[in-house]
């Protein structure tokens, strides 16, 4: 187990550790000579049994009576961010950095603060900060897949992929399972390898894990996979499983939303997006039902669900999360090229990865420099990507910087993948094959 | 409330690392329980219907709660399953059973089955796996051939409720199958027969009672399920020179045994990176159990991932400290003064790793190695006695270990240093399973339907301290 393992002894044993303390103490106050053994490791080991599986309000009260609990700090943190999933309020990232703070600041070299604070500033996308913690965290807990887990993402996002390579392949021999699948299931379709892919999420599908919500997540990553491969039932079936299992996950019904849209079922993919961004009203949700709006001539709530994108990414901004890569690609596809393009600068110098590569450069092609656009576009399709939005990116880049033939390639390759693309972008792709 | 909140699941959702919020940027999950790898019991004995024969019980995925629809509990069909069998006590597998599992799921139905299922081959059954077993013999240099001894057997289906399953024992019944080559196996959900009360052990209440083995318990894993593969096999089949064990003095007598679970390693890319060739397409152990708490007990939270993929031949080298001077023994000291001894503790290396002289070494200069080792000589007894050896029955653990061990209260006994004539009632006040064992094939009764979802449980009626007089 990659955790504290949650087998016997260690519940068994966890209510010693109030015992020690309450021994400790009446030693103290008693003057007595016998001072409690040392038991700092075993007392780490309770403090982590007693937490495990314990909620927000028992963590709290945990902390209350015992505020030197690390493991009660950490698990709590990693409670808010599993909050934050949840509910999709941005405000539980402060609160768990708070906590990781906490743990951090009672044991600096507690692993599970490092990691966790690891993982909380690669969910605001501050890769850089995400690669430090990671590297801090691997001595900390050697032979441990976790830290790499942080390291790998990091480097992944900050486009040092042979890094990121030789970092998942540690971490797969270490531990194969569903977490470094996944993630080894990613790299494959950066380099447009997308049988190979499917082939790693069906094994961490497979593995499973004993939180629904992963088990969802790849599920419903398996279905993203298997729509750009074009296996519309493959994906179908995949949402379908994800939403069995958990029928309030989000991401599997968006899924959906997608395969509605690209079979020409406008009404009903703009439903289920309506429902969608009613419960959670994300950019990327928002931007997807007014692009199937405006694919089905739905022009004024188009407008109105594009407004919404902005004051969303303010919100997520408020609470530190960068949203440059996205925000620049809303710009340049629905509004100020120019704040596209500073978007996609900062982007860019932030985080050098083939995604800000193709965001900085459409935003150049959107705002009349696609000699510009293209030569971004080439490094954002420098892993042999089939993402067929990049490859939309590129090849009207390369038509109208008067690459015809490159262009015609491009955008042919995207839409052969144009099950995966939204319906407003393959219309476009397709005028701009014309 | 029951302490259900050590179930597995629960214990991911606080601890699972989220996705980002609102980005296509991808965050797998840091943190995976991997509950179909995590072997969580392993049991060795010889049974009483079946002299002659060497039992396993291995278990996997710990804490089912019985509702657990649509996505019912499975064995993972991509890791591999093991058994593995050590007869010179090098500390290596000298006979394996390996079980791999294939699923077989109806494409239009998300329903486990349709309701009324009255076999094991029932087609109203959507859900089903089968499995096979590869049975390896290995030298000490490594694999030395594999043969593959049961094609397609049926395993037992997670039991949803009685409209699904009219008769779930019928159904598991025809689980149970012969193999061609002498034995018998089961494999599927069962009641988890493992025993604890993990919330008063040390309650307060306890404390001023004494130090626990009175009774009063509650089994907080009461209604939990599990996993199973039940194995049973002729003794020849395992022993170092392939013949029946005469008696307890035989030669080759003493066996041990551990489980595992394997999953494979891939590469990152499938083109050339500069992975380590020598690792490509390598299956890797990613959790083993030989002797019950001893990844909890012994080795320190650090350490259970490299626990969890090293093999027994180093358990000495790598784990023998903290052995020899647990932890647990001051723990026990400093809340109960009952004088346990603190180093040098060769008793417990002797119970766990080496074996008991004069009943379970494997040789005379025995390798510590963290597996169950059993005398098959020992003829199973009449009336069990839930402390094993240290309660007089030399049938019970840690000569192997049955079903109905109370291994919680021995380890604790052990640890306190009842070997070395230091006898402290310690215990955490259960002594049995909430369901009584089968006296046949295969022993472990039928898990709690997931209709009932909220599961039974069992609090231990009060008794006189085991064993009496001893301690503070």
């Amino acid at each position: 187990m990659t955790a504290p393992a949650p087998k016997r002894l260690l519940w068994l044993l966890a209510p010693v550790a109030a015992f020690a303390a309450t021994l400790a103490l009446l030693t103290a106050v008693q003057g007595g000579g016998g001072a409690a053994p040392s038991l700092s490791s075993v007392d780490a080991d309770i403090d982590a049994a007693r937490v495990q599986g314990a909620s927000i309000a028992e963590l709290q009260e945990t902390l209350r009576d015992d505020p030197s609990n690390v493991a009660a700090y950490t698990a709590l943190g990693a409670s808010y961010l599993q909050r934050a999933r949840e509910t999709s309020d941005p405000a539980y990232y402060s609160r768990a950095e708070q906590a990781f703070d906490a743990a951090r600041r009672l044991s600096p070299t507690d692993a599970d603060a490092v990691i966790g604070l690891g993982t909380l500033a690669l969910a605001r996308h501050d890769f850089s900060r995400g690669l430090e913690l990671g590297l801090e965290a691997e001595p900390l807990a050697p032979e441990s897949p976790r830290p790499l887990a942080v390291l790998a993402d990091a480097q992944i996002e900050l486009g040092r992929y042979a890094d990121a390579a030789r970092t998942l392949d540690r971490m797969v021999a270490l531990k194969p399972n569903l977490t470094s699948y996944a993630r080894i299931s990613y790299f494959r379709e950066l380099h447009g390898d997308l049988t190979g892919a499917a082939k790693a999420m069906a094994l961490a599908v497979s593995a499973g894990s004993g939180s629904l919500e992963n088990v969802a997540y790849v599920q419903t990553l398996l279905g993203n996979l298997e729509l750009q491969r074009g296996h519309v039932a493959a994906a179908r079936a995949a949402y379908r499983q994800a939403l069995a299992g958990l029928p309030t996950y989000l991401p599997a019904d968006a899924g959906l939303a997608r395969i509605d849209a690209s079979a020409g079922r406008t009404a009903a993919a703009i439903e289920r997006y309506r429902g969608v961004v009613a419960r959670r009203p994300l950019p990327e949700y928002a931007i997807a039902l007014a692009e199937a709006e405006l694919a089905g001539g739905r022009d004024r709530a188009a407008r109105s669900d594009l407004g919404l994108v902005r004051a969303e990414a303010q919100l997520l901004r408020a609470a530190g999360v960068n949203v440059d890569v996205e925000i620049s690609l809303f710009e340049a596809d629905h509004g100020d090229p120019a704040e596209a393009i500073r978007l996609g600068e900062r982007a860019l110098a932030a985080a050098p990865s083939v995604r800000s590569e193709d965001a900085l450069g459409w935003a150049l092609t959107r705002s009349g420099d696609p000699a510009a656009g293209l030569e971004h576009a080439r490094r954002a399709l420098r892993l042999g990507s089939a993402d067929p939005s990049f490859l939309y990116h590129a090849g009207v880049a390369a038509r109208e910087s008067g690459h015809d033939a490159l262009g015609r390639m491009w955008l042919e390759r995207a839409l052969e993948h144009r099950v995966a693309l939204s319906p407003y972008h393959a219309q476009r792709a397709e005028e701009a094959l014309r | 409330m029951r302490k259900l909140s050590i179930g597995a699941a629960l214990v991911a959702a606080a601890i699972a690392v989220p996705l980002s919020i609102g980005s296509s940027h991808r965050e797998a999950p840091n943190i995976a329980l991997d509950p179909t790898a995590d072997n969580t019991d392993t049991y060795a004995f010889t049974a009483k219907d079946a002299p002659g024969s060497l039992t396993v019980v291995a278990n996997w995925i710990p804490g089912e709660v019985p509702a657990n629809g649509p996505n019912f509990f499975r064995f993972d069909d991509r890791a591999r399953y093991y058994i593995h069998i050590d007869n010179d006590g090098d500390g290596r597998e000298d006979v394996s059973y390996r079980f791999v599992f294939n699923s077989r799921v109806n494409p239009d139905s998300y329903l486990q089955a349709f309701p009324g299922v009255s076999s094991i081959d029932d087609p109203k059954l959507y859900q089903a796996q089968t499995y096979d077993i590869i049975r390896e013999t290995h030298k000490a240099n490594g694999k030395e051939k594999e043969k593959r001894i049961a094609n397609n057997l049926p395993a037992a289906p997670s039991y949803a409720g009685p409209k699904t399953f009219p008769n779930y024992g019928n159904v598991a019944v025809g689980a149970i199958r012969n193999l061609k080559s002498g034995g018998k196996v089961f494999a599927g959900q069962r009641d988890d027969p493992f025993f604890v009360d993990l919330g008063a052990i040390f309650d307060a209440a306890n404390l001023r009672a004494g130090t626990g083995n009175q009774g009063e318990g509650k089994d907080d894993l009461s209604g939990m399920s599990t996993h199973s593969i039940v194995l049973q096999v002729p003794e020849s089949k395992v022993t170092k020179n392939h013949r029946a064990v005469s008696g307890p003095d035989a030669d080759n007598a003493v066996v041990g045994v551990w489980s595992t679970t394997e999953r494979k390693k891939i590469e990152v890319t499938n083109a050339d990176f500069d992975s380590n060739k020598k690792s490509k397409g390598k299956w890797v152990q990613v959790s083993r159990l030989g002797n019950p708490l001893v990844n909890e007990v012994v080795i320190p939270a650090g350490k259970k991932d490299k626990f969890n993929r090293t093999r027994p031949h180093n358990d000495a080298a790598n784990y023998g400290q903290y052995v020899v001077e647990p932890e647990l023994a001051k723990i026990l000291n400093a809340l109960y003064d009952i004088h346990a001894p603190e180093t040098d503790r060769t008793d417990i290396v002797q119970a766990l790793l080496q074996g008991l002289p004069g009943l379970n070494q494997q040789t005379d200069d025995p390798l510590p190695v963290d597996t169950l080792k059993l005398n098959l000589g020992v003829p199973p007894a009449e009336t069990e006695n839930r402390f094993g050896v240290i309660g007089g029955d030399n049938a019970g653990f840690p000569n192997g270990r049955r079903l109905g061990d109370d291994v919680v209260d021995i380890e604790l006994q052990v640890v306190a240093g009842i070997l070395k004539g230091n006898a402290v009632p310690l215990g955490d006040g259960v002594d049995q399973n909430d369901k009584p064992f089968f006296d046949v094939f295969p022993y472990l009764p039928g898990p709690d339907s997931g209709f009932d979802s909220d599961p039974s449980s069992r609090t231990e009626p009060p008794h006189d301290p085991v064993p009496a007089g001893g301690g503070s």
